[in-house]
Formats: structure tokens, C-alpha cells, sequence
């Protein structure tokens, strides 16, 4: 055995090197530029020299005497002849020299005050964390305002910083530059007291070294030199940028000894400025990029480590693994649900280790005589003493074998029934990650079962799948107990099935178990068959007209339900079709009535007769009963011969006329419409103006012709019609559809809008200018089985362009969000005590999802499904029924650890089940036995099961901003741009609104609303008055009557409003208030103060733009666009306590942190409900206490929570790699490798879920 | 975050039920979590919710929601500085 010494990173200190630091560590001086001479030897003392590590593999390194491959590089460095600043570190030196004085360098703050900072900062109580934060914020604040040093009382002068490296003071002998050199002898003295107020650890972080006197060289290791085909040597671009920092080098050493004059050396310093600069970061924004001779930029450090291909996330987040594979898809329905089908020449590349043994040595020793070519074969073997045998090149193969021994290890081809991981990008939730089991085929791509295509979102339309091999028994544990297709039938965002029936297996399911299917006993016995029943066999239901007897298709299905299963729904189908609505009765395993289809087996349907069977049951029971079902189904649909085709939307001459009238209609109201609005007659809606109003009822029109002709061709077919059943089953496309292909297109339209522009005044120029007819604007009359003519053409495909443009933008944003998720939450686990914590032991929830559930592991979100416990108990329940004395002693016993709202549930529910107190006590026992099993286990990575939740239905939400619902809705952000500006936590929503609600007493009365509405709505000068102007001297407004009338608005109002402007003066007349300026202004001092004037608020809240009176149960609410929480609570007759706003940061400021986590978990909620989305409240309420934990709104993002994360490695990974590390690095900061990311980096295993656990041993004293 | 002439709405329909812990229950809710202060979830002094109730830094809320998931559940803050 051997054995490895564990070593272990502890932790990570970032510091910054001094010149005394740099030296030491260098092995050798750099002082030439060249770095091979004329016999291809590195030079001695050049960039390559043979001191800094080793390139080839026979060298030897003269530092170590090491070879390549265990060298690791050694330091070498360059003396500057001119000391240079460290880019990096720009910032900081800047803001020291605006804090500190220019002659004694102490910080421009009285003693008394730095003595109170430093008492605040040595303050061990708990409740300053979050002020001691603030204080190098605050010093800064107070000492660039400083004129004078509170200390030696030198006069300061002010400070220009131009970026990117000079540095100017304002003296009064003019402008005079500071040099790095003066720089680095004021930071000399600044003391560590004050630099420790700063934030600095002055023992890691002196500000004097953020001045370069020497540079570090990089070993050669770090920038290797290739040789290309050609012979010739071709160096890395750091090398490059050494060798320019070199020559200037040697260039200023020179002439500043030949005593050139100071100009021409100024010169040399600012270009060894400039490529010190760039030798750290290339993409500095005000100087001009280093090139390559070929002209492409240079890659130097900064760009090395940043982005996503940089070393942080390109090579130490994201790794390249052996033992996996990549091709493409291809259905395969014959398939196990959990297996993959594995082309046969990846399954001789992919091995599994295996230890011979006395049990398997026979069956070994044949697998290697079939070596690596013949499949089963082996790779290697490898034996005790770790030597590994290529069998590629052994002649004789049977010699190998008979020499294998006890404690060998081979590299075996993969065989049926290995475990893999299965995988397809992009991973946006667990499920893309699965454990199948091998099935070794012909053929050159993966197979997969059809079903679990919507857990990958998987097509076959070429999309590729990686299958990876685990090697280690621990791995192969692992995957089988976790991963497994069929424990992921359950989703754990919803805790419902995300694996069913799709397409043509819900049409199979339907048109098998319909009414009028019957199956002679052999189609019954064969088809029972491919299920693979082993029971046995039921007697036939019925005869058929010639008296034989028939089984129906729905003795089939329940062939594969357990015996005791009892369930009723309503079917897709019966909601969708006008016959004779049967619900699905399910009695004791016998599918009574009703017929199956997506609503009963379908991939994502709760509460379906697939769900129902995996919670009441097994996973197991559900992936047997989903394998028997769906071949079956599969076979049926095929015997069955089920197509659609061009002549299943034919319809009558009848319906085509029809449909063709209601059109016609429709254009007859919107031309009725139109003439209204010219007439001025038309009725405005929502506080929108005549034209808004006009397109809105317009479009609500037009739709509704859209739906008319749909319906008309939906209900010509009838209802044996192919694309019918497809859609009413929920097998694929639905009625709209439908209606698209046999009826009416309908309207196109672009950004939510109806086509109106693109020419002038028109929409293409084939039309005459402001034609008003919908067709002019992209209503499409026609349908896509007749085809559209050629300028419907073009309307259509201006929508479908729109379409791609979408899709394409959406899934950046939402990928960018569900990686912003992961990394604010991937490090947020369970802890044994179930609260939730990051590894640094701060609390996020003191009870995840306040009650503790798995949603996973729940019953669609709850602990378990009383009234479905009680149905199961009713059947086989027999004796007296329970007393109400019992029934509460029995209750009281089980329902202890229950959570308050699961209690009173499981209450109501026993208290009414009309049960024997036997039956009530199997009941509770059960329901206790599943509350405890549904709990979250330790260690659970509740905070990336979080994100993901969350992230993966931002891919399916919709772009589009706005939707019309209705002529009364408002206009509101939805989608995915409202959940990314909900987890951004915005100072404010791109479309703010309020709901006020109003006081009892009047909160039926629509005047009364009205009156407080007018309190509300914001009404500037400019609604009130035009004007006219003189540039020089004044502005007359002339009042609007009528509208100060409508708004409850008198002249007076208009003048206090105005009065508190002092540029003018109001001279007041009848209709006009004239404002004469008190100096005479230029013409854009005039605009200003008009401006100013017309903006002014004469009367209700300032930001409440429009406002819209609804009506709830009766109640009038005051729903308005633009909010303002703080004054909207000062208007009287509004109800308080009732007052809503989407902004919720406005929230936070009002009514404090805790209303803000609601207002944040409603707003989260109505964002996902909205779009169909169902997400549990657990995940959406983790987030919100996330973004609410430190007392104020953080956002998801680098601001915020991300960083704000302790972990320096973890934050540089994310985003602002540089700036980052060189932050810690002054900080002195101490990477503690406590998080995910972090140890990802490092390479060790993961704090999280499996990884948490680890064995602690007690050494024994004695012995 | 309180602004002068600010207007408080302790009983709004989105503010939970918030009160100060008393030391005693304090140390206990430390125990039961084994953990120190700071690493509480944390509430502002000046937090609108808790304005009128005479906290100072240092102290501990108790708050009471409503939830959707367990009919009822207790959070705490601890009160820091601005």
C-alpha cells in the first residue's frame, strides 16, 4: 500500500512585497535585455536565465537542481533607476495623499478625533461592526476638506489627479508635479495608528511600497517560451514586456550618469511609468495599449487573471476532467427511464478501476485477455507497486493475464449496468446532472429515454451531452444515493414531478384509454407484456359485436397501478372538449373513468396520478409505473397510426366565410373607433390621452377578432381531429395554435406595440401615409395554411425577428443572473441546529423555510398531504367512530413538534374524517413519520438549491416589458427584467406604482376617492398654465381654467407654490401671473428658471404621475403610476396601514427592513405567479432574508451580497478580480477557505451537503 | 434612515410584530444558536420599526411573522449603530 502525506491548506495571506521582500526572494539579478544569445544559451543575468526555473524536461534548474518537473520557478528582479507607482494600487495612493499632510504625514484630523476613531475601531462591542466599516469613508470625508493640518499646521494644497499616473499640487508658485520618488518619502512617515484607522495592516501593507523601487521578475515557468515548427524561439508576452521595462531601465540608468538634462530624463521615467503600468494591467483607460510586433495587444498580468477565460474562472473555477465524454443525443424509447444508451467505441475509451480479487480474479483475467481493442476488454492495469501497463502494445495478452495477481487494479471498459453522470449544459439546476445506469449500444451517439428530456431541457436537433465516469467507490455511493433519474422525479423547486409523459406518449395514454378502445385478449396480453406485468390477468370487461370477449384499454393502464390506489381529477381533456365531462376516477387501482393525458402522467403537472404514486408510494413505484405506461403507450400510438397533416386543418366553405364576417366586424368597430377619436368623442381610459386610448381599444379589438377566428376553425374540427386531441390533451401546441394555422393569424406586433412605424408615417411604404386600417399596421387576415400574402409576409417575419432578437438577449440576462444567484448563495448551507448560515456562522434563517421542510422530500410544498392520509385510512377503516375527547388526546400526542399552520390543518382535517380512533391514531403515526422524513437534513446546500430554484425559470420567463391584460390595467415591468431589477434591489423600478387604499369611512364612496385621488396626483405648473416668455425680463403664464377647475386648483395655490422662488417676482392679474426676474438673465439662465417654474408643484405628490380609480369588492383603491411612499402617507383619507408600493428600497427607508423582506418576498412572488411560474415561497423567502440580513437592502450582485463576502478568492472570482486581491493585499486579509468557491481553488473538497461531514478521531493517550 | 418629520407606520400590514428581548432571553436565544451577536441577522437603531420602542445598540428584537409556511415564525435582529 501506499500511502500520501495529507497536507492541507489552512489558509491564504495576502500582503504586499516590499524592495526588501523583492530582494530576497530573487535568486538573480535582471539587467540585460536580451534573452538568448547567438548559440540559442540563455543569457546570464537576461529574462531566461537558467537561475529562474526550468523549461525543458531534461534541464536542470541551477537554483534547486531540480528538473522541470519538479522545479517550481524562482523570483529574479529588476532594479528600478527610477522609483514607479504599482498601478494597482493608483487609487489608494491618491486618497492617502489627499488624507494626509504634505509635510508631516499625519492624517488632516484633529488628535481628539483620531483618538475618538480609534477608541470607536478598538470597541470589541458587537453593535459597532457595522459603523466601524464606515470609518475610512469618514476620514477621507474630513481630511481632503482640510486647509490646514490640525498637526504641524502646514497649509495644504489642493491636489490633481490625472489619470492615470500623475499626480499635480496647486502650490502657490504654481503647478508643480509630484514624482513618485517625493510620493514614497511622504508615505515613509505616515504611522501605522493611522494607517490602521485606514483599514491598512501596516505589517503586510506599507503605503511607501505601493512605490516600486524593485520589480519582482517572474520565474520562467510562469511565461515559458515556445518553439515553434519553424525552429524559431517565440517568447511569452510578459517576457516582452520585461524586456521593454529592461532597455528603458538601462536607457535612464545611463543618461541620468552622463548627467543628460532633467527634461530628456523625465522622459525615460514616464515611459518606464508607462510600461511598468502596462506590465500589470494592459486595459488601463487613458494611456495606449502595449502591442505585440503583430499588432495584437498584450497580455499581460492583469489580463491573465480577469474575465472569464481568465485564470479565476477559466482555469481554476472551471477544470478539465478525464474519464468523460461528449456527442451527441439521440432519442431511444426502448430505454430504461434511468439508463443511457452508450455507443460502443466510447465504451472501450471510458474505464472504471476495479481490484482484482479472489471473487472476480476468473472473470478479470479475461477481460484483460481481451485488452484494449475487444470490447469487454482492458485499458491498464495497474499493479501494487503503482507501475501502470499500457496493454495497447502487449503482443501476449494472456501471459499478462495468468500474471495477474490479488491487489492488481485494472482499467475495465464500461459495462451495462455501470453508474455514470449524465449532463447537459447549460446546468442550470441539479437535474441537469443525473445518474444513469450504462447500456452499452452500436452507434455513435448517447441514447437517452424521451421522458427525461425536460429535466436536461434536452432535444435531438443536434444538441450534445457529457457523460462522465466516476471512479472511486465513494463517487459511485454517491451518485446512486443522490443522483439517480428516478429520485429527481421530484423537483425541488416546486415538489412536484418534472419527469412524465410528453408528445405522443399523452396522445398514446389518450387514445388508449378512451371509451371506445377495446383490445382482444392477445393485443391485451402482449401489450401487458412490454409493461412488463407479472401479475396475473384480469377477466375481459366487455364482448364486442360478435361476442367475443374484449378487454377496454383502461384495464390495461390499471394493470400498472398499485392495488390500494384511489384518486379523482379532471383531465386536460375533459376541461378542454364540450362532450361529456368525465373526471378521472382511479378505485383501488382501477381506472373507472375518464382518460389519461398530460393532466395524469404529463412531465411537469402536479397533483397528477405520477405524483401521487411517487409521494404515496416510491420513486422506484413511479419510474416502473412511468416505464410500463409509456411503452405501452408508445406501441399503442404506434399500432394506432396517428398523424397530422395539411388535411387535418381543412375546413367547411362555411366556417372560412364566418370566420372571414367576424373580421370584417371587428375592422367595422375600429374603424367606428377611429372616426369617434376624430371626432373627439372617443372616451379617454386610464388617465391615457386620446391617441393611447384610441390604440388600446383598437388592439383590444383586434384580438378579440383573433380569438373569434380561432374559435370558429377550433370548433369546425371536430373532435376526432389529430391537432385537436394534440392540443386538448396537452400533448403538444394548443387551440391558439389551431386558430393560427386554420383561422386567423392576427395581429403582429413589435416591442408589445401594434406596427406603426418604419417610413414615415406608415409602416412600409406600400401603403398610403397615416392609413389607419389595421391591415396597414400588421393584422395578418390570413392563416398559415392558406399563407400569407406577401405583405403579411412582412409583418410576420418583422414579429419573428423579434422573436430571435428576444430569445437571444434573454438567455444572456438570465444567465448572468443565475450565476450572480449561485454566487451570493452557493456557500449557504443547513447547519445541524437548522438555522440557515454562510461558513463564517452568520445567520440568514434561525429555521429554514420557517418550517423546516425539504421541498424536495414535501408534498408539493407541504410537509405531507393529511386528506389524502385520511381517504387511504376511510377505505380500510372499520369500528365506531371517534369521540371528540379521543380524537383531541391522539392529536395532542402527534401533532407536538408540528409548526402552527400545519397543526390547526391536521386538526381541521381529523377532527372532521368521521374516523375510528384507531384509524385516526395509523393516520397521525403516519403523518408524523412523513413530517419527520420531509425535514431538510444537515449540511444541505439549501443556498445553491435557492438560486437555482430561482435562476432556471428566468430562462423561461418572457422579455417583453409590457402586456395588455385588459384596457384597465396599468403599465408594469414583468418578467424576467422585473426579478432581475427585484434581486439588483434598484433605488427604483423602472415603472414605480402605488395601491392606496382609503379609510373605512369613506372607502366606498367614489367622491369622497376621488377627492383624495386629486390630493395624489401631481400637478405641476406646466398642467395649468401656458406661457409666454421675454428672455431678458420675464415669463407670463396664462392660467387654464378649466384644469385648475378640474384639479381643484385656485391662482393663489400657483403663487405660494412660486413663492418660494426667489429669482423673480409674481405680479398677479386675472387670467395670467406674470414672474418678473429680479436680474436680468441670459437666454439660458431664462430656460432655466422657466424650466424650474414649469416643473414646480402646484398641488398633490411629487413623482405620482398618472392615477387610476379601480374598484375591489367595492372598495375604491387609487392605484397610480410613479411612487412616493413617505408623502402619499401624509395625504388625509388614505388608509395607512394599507398603503403598497413596488419599490422596495423606499420600503426599507419607511417602514424598515423587516416590511421590505415582505414587501420583497410579494413583489418576488406576483413576478414568477404572473409568468406561470411556480417556485416554492421557502426559496423566495431565503433570498429576501439574504438580501435584508445585515439591516439594510443588499443586492444580489457585486454590490452586495457577492461583495460582501468574507472569502477574498470567492469575491476575485466573481468579478473585479484586481482590484480585489490587491484591496485584500493592503488589508492584510486572510483567506480562510471556508466557503465553496475558495476551496474549488485550492483544489479540496467542498464544505457542503456530503462534504460538511467529516470523521473526527480521538487519538488514544495511551500506548 | 429616519428622516426628520418622518411619518411612522408601525401597525402597516408589511411591519411584523417587533419587540425588545429582554436580556435574560437574550443569553438564552444565544445559547440555542451558539452563536455570537454579530453574526445575527442585523436592524439598524434608526430602523423605522423599531424607532418608538426605545432601542439602543446593542439590544436584541424579537419578531413575530406571519408565514406562509408555518403559520407563524420568530426571527431576531440584533440592533446595530448606523
Amino acid at each position: 500500500m501506499s500511502f500520501q502525506s495529507a497536507k492541507t491548506i489552512d489558509g491564504i495571506r495576502f500582503s504586499v512585497w516590499s524592495p526588501t521582500e523583492i530582494r530576497k526572494y530573487s535568486v538573480a539579478e535582471i539587467t540585460a535585455p536580451e534573452t538568448y544569445d547567438e548559440d540559442g544559451m540563455a543569457v546570464q543575468g537576461g529574462l531566461m536565465d537558467g537561475r529562474l526555473g526550468t523549461l525543458e524536461p531534461g534541464q536542470k534548474c541551477l537554483t534547486c537542481g531540480n528538473t522541470s518537473a519538479r522545479c517550481p520557478g524562482h523570483f529574479g528582479h529588476i532594479e528600478l533607476a527610477e522609483p514607479v507607482f504599482h498601478i494597482a494600487f493608483i487609487d489608494n495612493i491618491y486618497k492617502l495623499l489627499l488624507m494626509t499632510c504634505r509635510s508631516c504625514s499625519r492624517l488632516k484630523i484633529a488628535q481628539d478625533d483620531l483618538d475618538e476613531l480609534a477608541r470607536v475601531m478598538s470597541r470589541e462591542a458587537a453593535y459597532t461592526a457595522v459603523s466601524q466599516k464606515r470609518i475610512p469613508e469618514m476620514i477621507l470625508e474630513k481630511a481632503r476638506k482640510a486647509k490646514e493640518c490640525p498637526h504641524c499646521g502646514k497649509i495644504q494644497y489642493d491636489l490633481i489627479f490625472t489619470k492615470p499616473t500623475n499626480f499635480i499640487e496647486k502650490t502657490e508658485a504654481g503647478e508643480n508635479r509630484l514624482l513618485p520618488i517625493t510620493i514614497r518619502s511622504r508615505f515613509f512617515q505616515i504611522i501605522d495608528a493611522d494607517l490602521e484607522l485606514l483599514g491598512y495592516d501596516p505589517t503586510t501593507a506599507r503605503p511607501e511600497w505601493f512605490v516600486l523601487q524593485a520589480l519582482p521578475v517572474a520565474p520562467v515557468t510562469v511565461r515559458p517560451s515556445i518553439i515553434l515548427e519553424t525552429g524559431i524561439r517565440s517568447e511569452d508576452d510578459l517576457t516582452h514586456k520585461m524586456v521593454d521595462i529592461i532597455r528603458v531601465n538601462q536607457r535612464l540608468k545611463e543618461s541620468k550618469e552622463a548627467g543628460t538634462p532633467p527634461l530628456i530624463v523625465q522622459d525615460l521615467v514616464d515611459l518606464l511609468q508607462y510600461h511598468a503600468t502596462t506590465y500589470f494591467d494592459n486595459e488601463v483607460s487613458g494611456i495606449p495599449q502595449a502591442h505585440h510586433r503583430s499588432g495584437r495587444p498584450l497580455k499581460t498580468l492583469t489580463q491573465r487573471l480577469k474575465g472569464k477565460e481568465g485564470r479565476f474562472r477559466g482555469s481554476l473555477s472551471g477544470k478539465r476532467v478525464d474519464f468523460s465524454s461528449r456527442t451527441v443525443i439521440s432519442p431511444d424509447p426502448d430505454l430504461d427511464l434511468s439508463e443511457v444508451g452508450v455507443p460502443l467505441y466510447i465504451a472501450t475509451k471510458l474505464t472504471i478501476p476495479e481490484i482484482v480479487t479472489d471473487w472476480n480474479i476468473e472473470r478479470m483475467k479475461k477481460l484483460v485477455v481481451n485488452g484494449p481493442t475487444q470490447y469487454p476488454g482492458v485499458n491498464y492495469i495497474i499493479r501494487p507497486d503503482g507501475v501502470k501497463i499500457r496493454l495497447d502494445f502487449v503482443e501476449d495478452k494472456q501471459t499478462i493475464a495468468d500474471s495477474l495477481e490479488i491487489g492488481y487494479k485494472i482499467e475495465r471498459h464500461l459495462l451495462d449496468g455501470d453508474i455514470v453522470m449524465f449532463n447537459r449544459q447549460p446546468s442550470l439546476h441539479q437535474m441537469s446532472i443525473m445518474a444513469h445506469y450504462v447500456k452499452v449500444l452500436p452507434g455513435k451517439t448517447f441514447r437517452l429515454h424521451p421522458s427525461v428530456c425536460p429535466p436536461y431541457n434536452a432535444d435531438f436537433d443536434g444538441d450534445e451531452m457529457n457523460l462522465h465516469v466516476p471512479q472511486s467507490e465513494e463517487a459511485r455511493a454517491e451518485a446512486i444515493l443522490l443522483m439517480r433519474v428516478q429520485d429527481q422525479i421530484i423537483s425541488p423547486r416546486y415538489g412536484g414531478p418534472i419527469i412524465g409523459g410528453l408528445r405522443d406518449y399523452v396522445t398514446g395514454s389518450y387514445l388508449l384509454t378512451r371509451d371506445d378502445t377495446y383490445l382482444t385478449p392477445a393485443e391485451f396480453t402482449n401489450y401487458a407484456m412490454l409493461g412488463n406485468y407479472n401479475g396475473s390477468l384480469p377477466k375481459p370487461a366487455t364482448k364486442d359485436a360478435k361476442g367475443r370477449p374484449v378487454y377496454t384499454g383502461k384495464q390495461l393502464f390499471s394493470l400498472f397501478l398499485p392495488s390500494d390506489f384511489n384518486y379523482v381529477m379532471t383531465s386536460k381533456w375533459a376541461k378542454g372538449t364540450s362532450g361529456s365531462k368525465q373526471d378521472v376516477v382511479i378505485k383501488n387501482g382501477e381506472l373507472i373513468s375518464g382518460v389519461i393525458d398530460k393532466s395524469s402522467i404529463g412531465a411537469e403537472e402536479s397533483e397528477s396520478v405520477l405524483h401521487r404514486i411517487a409521494k404515496d408510494y416510491s420513486n422506484i413505484q413511479a419510474k416502473t409505473f412511468l416505464n410500463s405506461i409509456l411503452v405501452i403507450a408508445k406501441q399503442f400510438i404506434t399500432h394506432y397510426g396517428f398523424s397530422y397533416g395539411y388535411s387535418d386543418l381543412e375546413m367547411s366553405e362555411k366556417s372560412r366565410a364566418q370566420i372571414l364576417d367576424k373580421i370584417s366586424d371587428s375592422y367595422d368597430i375600429v374603424d367606428d373607433f377611429i372616426s369617434q377619436s376624430k371626432k373627439n368623442m372617443l372616451k379617454t381610459t386610464r388617465g391615457l390621452s386620446v391617441a393611447d386610448s384610441l390604440e388600446v381599444y383598437i388592439v383590444n379589438e383586434l384580438s378579440k377578432a383573433r380569438d373569434k377566428a380561432g374559435n370558429i376553425a377550433d370548433t369546425s374540427l371536430d373532435e376526432t381531429n389529430a391537432g385537436r386531441i394534440m392540443a386538448t390533451t396537452g400533448a403538444r401546441g394548443s387551440s391558439l395554435n389551431i386558430g393560427q394555422m386554420a383561422g386567423a393569424l392576427g395581429q403582429q406586433s413589435r416591442r408589445g406595440q401594434r406596427l406603426l412605424k418604419g417610413y414615415n408615417d406608415r409602416a412600409l411604404s406600400h401603403y398610403s401615409p397615416n392609413d389607419d386600417n389595421p391591415d396597414s399596421h400588421g393584422f395578418v387576415k390570413s392563416n398559415y395554411r392558406d399563407g400569407l400574402s406577401a405583405l403579411e409576409f412582412f409583418f410576420h417575419a418583422m414579429a419573428g425577428r423579434e422573436g430571435l432578437v428576444d430569445t437571444a438577449v434573454r438567455t444572456q440576462q438570465s444567465g448572468y443572473m443565475q450565476r450572480r444567484l449561485i454566487n451570493a448563495l452557493e456557500h449557504i448551507r443547513l447547519e445541524y441546529d437548522g438555522t440557515v448560515r454562510d461558513p463564517y456562522g452568520h445567520i440568514m434563517q434561525f429555521l429554514y423555510g420557517e418550517d423546516g421542510i425539504d421541498v424536495a422530500k414535501s408534498d408539493h410544498g407541504e410537509a405531507f398531504n393529511i386528506s389524502r392520509l385520511i381517504e387511504s385510512q376511510r377505505i380500510v377503516d372499520s369500528g365506531k367512530k371517534a369521540g371528540g375527547e379521543e380524537i383531541s388526546g391522539v392529536l395532542k400526542k402527534y401533532t407536538k413538534t408540528f409548526n402552527p399552520k400545519l397543526k390547526s390543518t391536521v386538526i381541521e382535517a381529523v377532527t372532521s374524517s368521521n374516523l375510528s380512533l384507531a384509524g385516526i391514531e395509523t393516520v397521525c403515526k403516519k403523518g408524523l413519520d412523513l413530517y419527520d422524513r420531509a425535514k431538510v437534513e444537515p449540511g444541505q446546500a439549501v443556498g445553491i438549491v435557492t438560486a437555482q430554484s430561482l435562476g432556471e425559470p428566468g430562462t423561461q420567463m418572457t422579455l417583453r416589458t409590457f402586456h395588455f391584460a385588459g384596457i384597465r390595467e396599468r403599465n408594469v415591468t414583468l418578467g424576467l427584467p422585473r426579478l432581475i431589477e427585484l434581486v439588483d434591489a434598484r433605488k427604483k423600478p423602472t415603472t414605480p406604482t402605488m395601491d392606496i387604499y382609503l379609510e373605512e369611512s369613506i372607502k366606498n364612496d367614489r367622491e369622497k376617492a376621488i377627492e383624495v385621488a386629486k390630493n395624489v396626483l401631481q400637478t405641476r405648473v406646466s398642467a395649468l398654465a401656458s406661457y409666454e416668455m421675454d428672455y431678458k425680463s420675464e415669463i407670463i403664464l396664462k392660467l387654464d381654467r378649466d384644469v385648475m377647475a378640474d384639479r381643484e386648483v385656485t391662482a393663489e395655490d400657483i403663487e405660494l407654490a412660486l413663492s418660494s422662488n426667489k429669482k423673480f417676482k409674481i405680479e398677479a392679474s386675472e387670467s395670467t401671473i406674470v414672474l418678473k426676474f429680479v436680474e436680468e438673465t441670459d437666454a439660458p439662465g431664462a430656460l432655466a428658471i422657466r424650466n424650474k417654474v414649469l416643473n414646480t408643484t402646484v398641488k398633490g405628490v411629487p413623482s405620482i404621475e398618472r392615477i387610476t380609480l379601480v374598484q375591489n369588492d367595492g372598495e375604491w383603491v387609487i392605484q397610480t403610476t410613479g411612487s412616493n411612499l413617505q408623502k402619499v402617507l401624509g395625504i388625509e383619507g388614505i388608509d395607512k396601514r394599507k398603503v403598497r408600493t413596488n419599490n422596495v428600497l423606499e420600503i426599507a427607508e419607511t417602514l424598515g427592513i423587516e416590511a421590505a423582506r415582505n414587501a420583497l418576498i410579494n413583489e418576488l412572488n406576483s413576478t414568477l405567479e404572473d409568468q406561470g411560474l411556480e417556485v416554492d415561497d421557502r426559496y423566495i423567502m431565503l433570498v429576501s432574508d439574504l438580501m435584508c440580513s445585515r439591516g439594510h437592502m443588499q443586492q444580489i450582485g457585486r454590490h452586495g451580497v457577492a461583495g460582501s463576502k468574507d472569502s477574498v478568492l470567492a469575491r476575485a472570482a466573481f468579478e473585479i478580480t484586481v482590484p480585489t486581491i490587491a484591496r485584500a493585499a493592503l488589508a492584510g486579509e486572510i483567506e480562510k477557505l471556508r466557503g465553496v468557491t475558495e476551496n474549488v481553488i485550492v483544489g479540496s473538497n467542498i464544505p457542503i451537503g456530503s462534504g460538511t461531514v467529516d470523521l473526527y478521531m480521538q487519538v488514544s493517550k495511551k500506548r | 434612515m429616519v428622516k426628520k418629520n418622518q411619518i411612522l407606520v408601525p401597525d402597516h400590514v408589511y411591519v411584523p410584530k417587533h419587540e425588545i428581548v429582554s436580556k435574560e432571553e437574550a443569553r438564552e436565544v444565544i445559547a440555542k444558536y451558539n452563536c455570537r451577536l454579530v453574526e445575527l441577522p442585523l436592524i439598524f437603531v434608526t430602523d423605522p420599526a423599531i424607532v418608538g420602542l426605545g432601542v439602543k445598540p446593542g439590544d436584541l428584537i424579537k419578531i413575530t411573522r406571519t408565514s406562509s409556511t408555518a403559520g407563524q415564525a420568530v426571527y431576531y435582529r440584533y440592533v446595530v449603530e448606523v
